[in-house]
């Protein structure tokens, strides 16, 4: 069964594209991750073109995040008063990555500059996490809290102005490094169509050294209005939200995440980070490959935007 | 003798009489259709190319008295043609030519080669064929060169490119004479059709002689809610955006609840 798809302007087999939204929402629930750093590297490479890529892999990020946000939220595991800060930056952050890619689409440089980013992030994050699993998996069990938090220590960031609260996290801090942050990651996840949750995870933990507890639920917290921001700026400024596309991917997806959370809880937490680690390498030197390796044709075509 | 040779002049003269009196050679066509509706199950289509050549002297469709050249293209729109080099180990576009105006879509059937019926001048005139195609190169091109093999090499890329993208079509053998003055073409659709009018035209050429040509606008546009889909992003994008995003949310909000209600 195939389908046109009325923004990409190509006809694609159904089946294909809800097996790639399964398998994706079968590691995103496998991992707890977003899943668009797999997403959107898959769906180039059938063929979808990458703007539309990076903007519909926004609207799945959306989709696969809203339910544990609310879950996480129900059980108060949010900080909403830090979600919000972040988001002041993260919405800007949004804002700042969209008008790049539309800036980069113009000069021919998007796919090579989404290629690079995701090699760089990808390749540090894979490397971190799949060697912090390897690690965590032979010395079993050597301590239960290996890193003895102690809060309201940031060293550096003591001098920094606009000290706030956050009660909920137990922190009393500036407001510019988690807008920062937040600033940083909304700016990546609209060039690279990724919720941003592998690094800003690590970011909340050892920059703004919240509790764990708070972290996964405050990050998804603001990942779901990033990415509604995001596939709202990219529609508006880029038109490239296919949302036939994007519904075909979110039903496998949403199915998929099932499949992965059940086999997920089977599985030991650092066999998984290594996996992840593992899969996150695997996606970094496929586009590293690409960068590398000669392409077939040195030439390639584009549309001239904002001309149709 | 005389005699004989008198009457085979008179008799030549009234046949070139005969051929100065009979009405000039003309073509007519049509598509088979004039609407082509993109749909959400559309994978490409046909369109048959017909035509009849007026007054045709030809005896036999295998003759080969006139030559037809049947034409189908799509707006002209702009386009970026880039070139990549390796910049410290990284291949990255470097060079590119912007023309401002290519056609989207050009598929060309002939009864032989075309170089074969009709001379560069002709061709080149009439715009038929990828290389005598009006091809403008825009003002602001990010190539330090200016030379016209530069731009041949560009030009030529795009033509590749395109007719890797199956939007540009050629077909030497595509017109067929079926008698002596009806033709047909067939002219391939792919999935990928960029969307906007079509315009088929067809070319009567005899002895490297344009002697008619005859054009025909035939509708390409998405209907049903393919096009309410992509009029919504286009002219309501903000509208749209949202939409989107209310989707993605509450299918996600669904599903959490559909399967925590199994599990």
């Amino acid at each position: 069964m195939t389908l046109y798809l009325p923004i990409a302007e190509m006809s694609v087999s159904v089946i294909v594209f809800l097996a790639l939204g399964m398998s994706v929402g079968f590691l995103s629930g496998l991992f707890g991750v977003g899943g668009g750093f797999l997403l959107m590297p898959l769906l180039t490479f059938l063929g979808v073109p990458s703007a539309v890529a990076v903007a519909t892999s926004a609207s799945h990020v959306v989709a696969s995040s809203v339910s544990g946000a609310i879950t996480h939220y129900r059980r108060g595991n949010v900080d909403i008063r830090m979600g919000l800060v972040m988001l002041t930056g993260g919405l800007t952050g949004t804002y700042l990555g969209v008008s790049a890619v539309k800036i980069l689409r113009r000069l021919g440089y998007f796919d090579f500059t989404v290629a690079l980013m995701y090699v760089v992030f990808l390749g540090v994050v894979g490397t971190i996490i799949f060697v912090e699993g390897i690690n965590a998996s032979r010395q079993v069990r050597s301590a239960g809290a290996a890193g003895a938090r102690k809060s309201g220590q940031h060293g550096w960031m003591e001098g920094l102005p606009f000290k706030m609260r956050f009660p909920r996290s137990k922190l009393y801090m500036s407001a510019v490094p988690p807008v920062i942050i937040g600033m940083f990651i909304g700016c990546l996840s609209a060039i690279m169509g990724i919720g941003g949750g592998f690094v800003i995870i690590p970011a909340m933990i050892y920059l703004l050294r919240m509790p764990t507890g708070l972290v996964i639920g405050t990050s998804l917290f603001q990942i779901v209005f990033v990415a509604a921001l995001a596939t709202v700026l990219h529609a508006v400024e880029n038109k490239t939200v296919d949302v036939v596309l994007a519904f075909i991917l979110i039903v496998g997806g949403v199915i998929g995440a099932q499949f992965g959370t059940m086999v997920g809880e089977k599985l030991r937490g650092e066999h998984l980070r290594a996996l992840l680690g593992a899969v996150i390498l695997l996606v970094a030197a496929r586009m590293a490959y690409e960068l590398v390796v000669p392409p077939a044709d040195l030439f390639s075509l584009a549309a001239v935007a904002g001309a149709s | 003798m005389r005699q004989l040779l008198a009457a085979l002049v008179v008799m030549l003269g009234l046949a070139d009489s005969a051929m100065a009196d009979a009405p000039k050679e003309g073509v007519e066509a049509d598509a088979s259709t004039r609407q082509v509706a993109i749909t959400s199950s559309f994978t490409g289509t046909e369109i048959l190319v017909f035509g009849a050549v007026t007054n045709s002297v030809q005896p036999s469709p295998e003759a080969g008295t006139y030559d037809v050249i049947v034409l189908v293209e799509g707006i002209p729109a702009p386009v970026v043609v880039r070139h990549k080099s390796r910049v410290g180990g990284i291949w990255i576009n470097t060079q590119s030519m912007r023309f401002a105006s290519v056609p989207s879509y050009y598929a060309i059937a002939s009864t032989r080669p075309i170089d074969e019926i009709a001379d560069k001048a002709v061709l080149d005139a009439q715009g038929i064929g990828f290389d005598h195609v009006r091809m403008v190169r825009a003002a602001q091109s990010r190539t330090d060169a200016t030379d016209p093999a530069e731009l041949q090499t560009f030009k030529e890329a795009l033509i590749r490119l395109k007719e890797r993208e199956r939007v540009y079509v050629k077909s030497d053998f595509g017109v067929a004479f079926i008698g002596s003055s009806l033709f047909r073409a067939t002219i391939a659709l792919p999935p990928n059709v960029p969307v906007g009018p079509l315009t088929a035209h067809v070319y009567l050429f005899k002895g490297g002689q344009m002697l008619g040509e005859y054009s025909n606008r035939v509708m390409l546009q998405r209907e049903g809610v393919e096009r309410y889909i992509h009029r919504t992003a286009m002219t309501q994008p903000l509208l749209y955006g949202i939409v989107t995003v209310l989707l993605a949310a509450s299918s996600g909000l669904a599903a959490a609840f559909a399967f925590r209600k199994n599990g």
